[in-house]
């Protein structure tokens, strides 16, 4: 894949450094937004910074070792790995299926659409305070429509199902979305022939429609999981992160560490760590997104 | 096409020139920043009161701003800009659990000498208690608050019952009135078990209904472990006996609030707030509900609940003391609560004797008597890290995942870790 390098022309040459100039701009505030309280919360997360009791000491690593064994981070890291994996996974299939069944629609389609977004649109917190009444467990309409009386904010067990389901309808428009755009790309003529080449429906979508969606999937899988690991909001108006702390993730406990507790140090370990999982998960899907490029 | 666009910029112009303009400042030589949060009711009585105080002190001119509505927001947005040293504000409104923290950080003015003693007698004493934290005068009482058992007066007089003064009074109270009334929508005892600062108030409630307390003397959690477990199994044993709903494992104020109000339930532990929605016209249990002490394990242990409610302290920061001193002393002053009775309760005792006042609010009276016996949650600057850090194995204990004596070991060791490094 590497070219062997080539001599530039002086033209060249200006164009480059040109660019870099049009791009400092950029990169200074990337530097300053970015890089800058990135550095900080690191360093921070090397002391014990108190400020409500005058506490500013280095311990160096302390925190993360304290962090290793501290049941309560370990839960919460739990937590955030199976939110992170059931939300995007489900988002990702319920909105390829809303797509598909979008470009297919003949009427309503703009209504249709303006519904997906409004869902989108709503900030986080009134989605989470619309499922908070959905979920009331005498006159909420979950329970009214299933004929159940599940304790569902309450119960250890069905807090975190109820919270992904929440998250899920919030943001599978913004994959239903992608892959609609993608879908309206595809020239008609791929399923003129699939037609011709006799292939049923089921077959057209699976072997034309699938691939075509590769790379919309990779990239709506990319900004999902990376949103998904850093979740904090819904959890934090629906639950609080309990019952039993059943649905706190390490954003929660971070913030928690940081604005509650005013451990100021030792929050920042715990989003340090939040950090590299995000960084983790990012550059394992860019090894796979440029590998595809001849699919899409 | 264009054209939308452009008066799209023009809007988001508009909007963030909104967002940056605070309203033009008086060109007054002394303007004070008043944070406080929002008031609900009928009516907002802090315009008027700011507006005699304006009038009062020539030269000063009082801008207020209003805090978020979320509590742990409103610590948030304290915690960011006093200690990013660029508080913009002078008055504050705390509450009353902040005050130790926010005075050990250095962020209030001291106002000991400000303030006269007899000044602060006038207060109910589990509202000065935390205002006036190792000493010294950091704050003062603003609005009163503490933890009432509400109950449906007309079902406990068909059955002949009087307000349980114990927990096992409580516990057959709601088992005869369910077995009578045979209604399923009837719930028994409403409460708040969400994983938040609202159970801990609960939490700390039933420990003093079982003589003991959250916080000992030397600053250990549980000084008496046995006693808290039986506490904490009490609860649990609401949920698993049926006196209380399951759904109280996920409940806050304003869901519990309601479902009462709906006529869902024959008890509740709620602060006074509620009192005025439930005699609200077209309220379903309008002239149906009765206050009373919250039980206990004992008749001696009971009727003690939590104090909640808030203070006005002066931002260390401040350019303007002496004004911002004179604006905390008018609004918690008896004239300005006089003002404010029936928005808040206040924490002057004298009004709640007031035969004008008791006209208006027939349940002051009975209120004093319960605020008289309250008590604060502990008063230490560690309060927060104690309560976030307790409120995971209590919300497990509630739910039933764990045994109260495994979870309180636990979150000992937890807090005493957090604690130790702030030595």
């Amino acid at each position: 894949m590497t070219r062997p390098p080539r001599p530039l022309t002086p033209r060249q040459r200006a164009d480059r450094r040109r660019a870099w100039v049009l791009a400092a701009p950029a990169l200074a505030m990337l530097a300053l937004l970015t890089v800058y309280p990135g550095l900080w919360v690191l360093w921070l997360s090397l002391h014990d910074r108190i400020p409500t009791f005058g506490i500013d000491r280095f311990v160096g690593l302390r925190h993360y070792a304290f962090l290793a064994g501290d049941a309560r981070f370990l839960e919460a890291g739990r937590t955030t790995l199976v939110f992170a994996a059931a939300s995007v996974a489900l988002e990702l299939v319920l909105g390829v299926a809303v797509a598909a069944a979008l470009a297919r629609q003949r009427r309503g389609r703009r209504l249709a659409f303006s519904l997906l977004l409004l869902a989108w649109a709503m900030p986080a917190v009134v989605t989470a305070k619309i499922f908070e009444w959905l979920y009331h467990p005498a006159a909420g309409l979950v329970n009214f429509v299933l004929g159940t009386r599940l304790n569902w904010l309450g119960d250890p067990r069905l807090a975190l199902p109820a919270v992904i389901l929440a998250d899920v309808w919030r943001t599978m428009p913004f994959v239903a979305v992608l892959a609609y755009a993608r879908l309206l790309g595809i020239p008609p003529e791929l399923y003129e022939a699939a037609r011709v080449d006799g292939a049923g429906a089921l077959a057209t979508f699976t072997r034309v429609t699938l691939p075509l969606l590769r790379r919309v999937r990779l990239i709506a899988l990319l900004f999902r999981t990376l949103d998904a690991l850093r979740a904090f909001d819904v959890m934090f108006v629906l639950t609080g992160g309990g019952p039993a702390n059943a649905t706190e993730t390490l954003t929660l406990y971070a913030y928690r560490a940081i604005f509650q507790m005013a451990q100021f140090g030792f929050g920042s370990a715990v989003g340090v760590i939040v950090f590299a999982l995000v960084m983790l998960a990012a550059w394992a899907y860019l090894r796979l997104l440029p590998s595809d490029e001849a699919a899409a | 096409v264009r054209r939308p666009a452009r008066r799209g910029a023009a809007v988001l112009a508009a909007l963030l020139l909104a967002a940056c303009g605070t309203p033009a400042p008086p060109s007054r030589p002394v303007t004070l920043v008043f944070e406080h949060s929002h008031v609900f009711g009928p009516r907002d009585p802090l315009p008027d009161l700011v507006r005699r105080f304006e009038a009062a002190h020539p030269g000063v001119a009082v801008v207020s701003e209003e805090l978020p509505a979320n509590t742990d927001d409103a610590h948030q947005l304290y915690v960011i800009n006093l200690e990013g040293r660029t508080a913009g504000f002078d008055v504050m409104m705390l509450d009353v659990i902040w005050i130790p923290e926010f005075a050990r950080a250095g962020w209030l003015l001291d106002l000991s000498g400000a303030v006269p003693p007899e000044e602060l007698g006038a207060h109910f004493p589990a509202a000065v208690a935390p205002a006036t934290w190792g000493g010294r005068v950091w704050a003062l009482p603003w609005t009163m608050n503490t933890g009432v058992l509400y109950y449906r007066a007309d079902l406990l007089a068909k059955y002949g019952l009087p307000p349980p003064a114990t927990w096992q009074a409580l516990a057959d109270d709601v088992r005869r009135i369910r077995a009578g009334e045979r209604d399923p929508r009837l719930d028994g005892y409403l409460w708040q078990g969400k994983q938040y600062e609202g159970m801990m108030v609960n939490v700390a409630e039933a420990l003093w209904g079982a003589g003991t307390e959250l916080l000992g003397p030397d600053g250990r959690v549980f000084p008496d472990p046995a006693r808290a477990a039986e506490a904490l199994a009490w609860q649990r044993s609401l949920l698993t006996g049926g006196v209380s709903p399951a759904w109280v494992t996920a409940a806050d104020e304003e869901l519990t609030r309601r479902a009462f109000g709906d006529g869902h339930a024959i008890f509740l532990r709620n602060w006074p707030y509620a009192l005025d929605l439930f005699e609200r016209p077209g309220s379903p249990v309008r002239g149906r509900v009765g206050i009373a002490p919250l039980p206990g394990r004992t008749p001696a242990t009971a009727g003690i609940g939590a104090t909640g409610g808030s203070h006005l302290a002066v931002s260390a920061r401040t350019r303007h003391p002496e004004a911002a001193v004179a604006l905390a002393r008018f609004l918690t002053g008896e004239a300005a609560q006089r003002a404010m009775t029936g928005a808040f309760y206040p924490t002057r005792r004298l009004l709640y004797h007031d035969p004008a006042l008791i006209r208006e609010h027939p349940a002051l009276p009975a209120l004093y008597r319960l605020m008289l016996a309250a008590r604060p949650r502990p008063i230490t600057p560690s309060y927060l890290l104690v309560s976030s850090a307790l409120q995971p194995d209590v919300s497990a204990v509630l739910v039933g995942l764990r045994a109260p004596d495994r979870a309180l070991a636990d979150a000992r060791r937890r807090v005493d870790y957090f604690l130790a490094s702030r030595r």
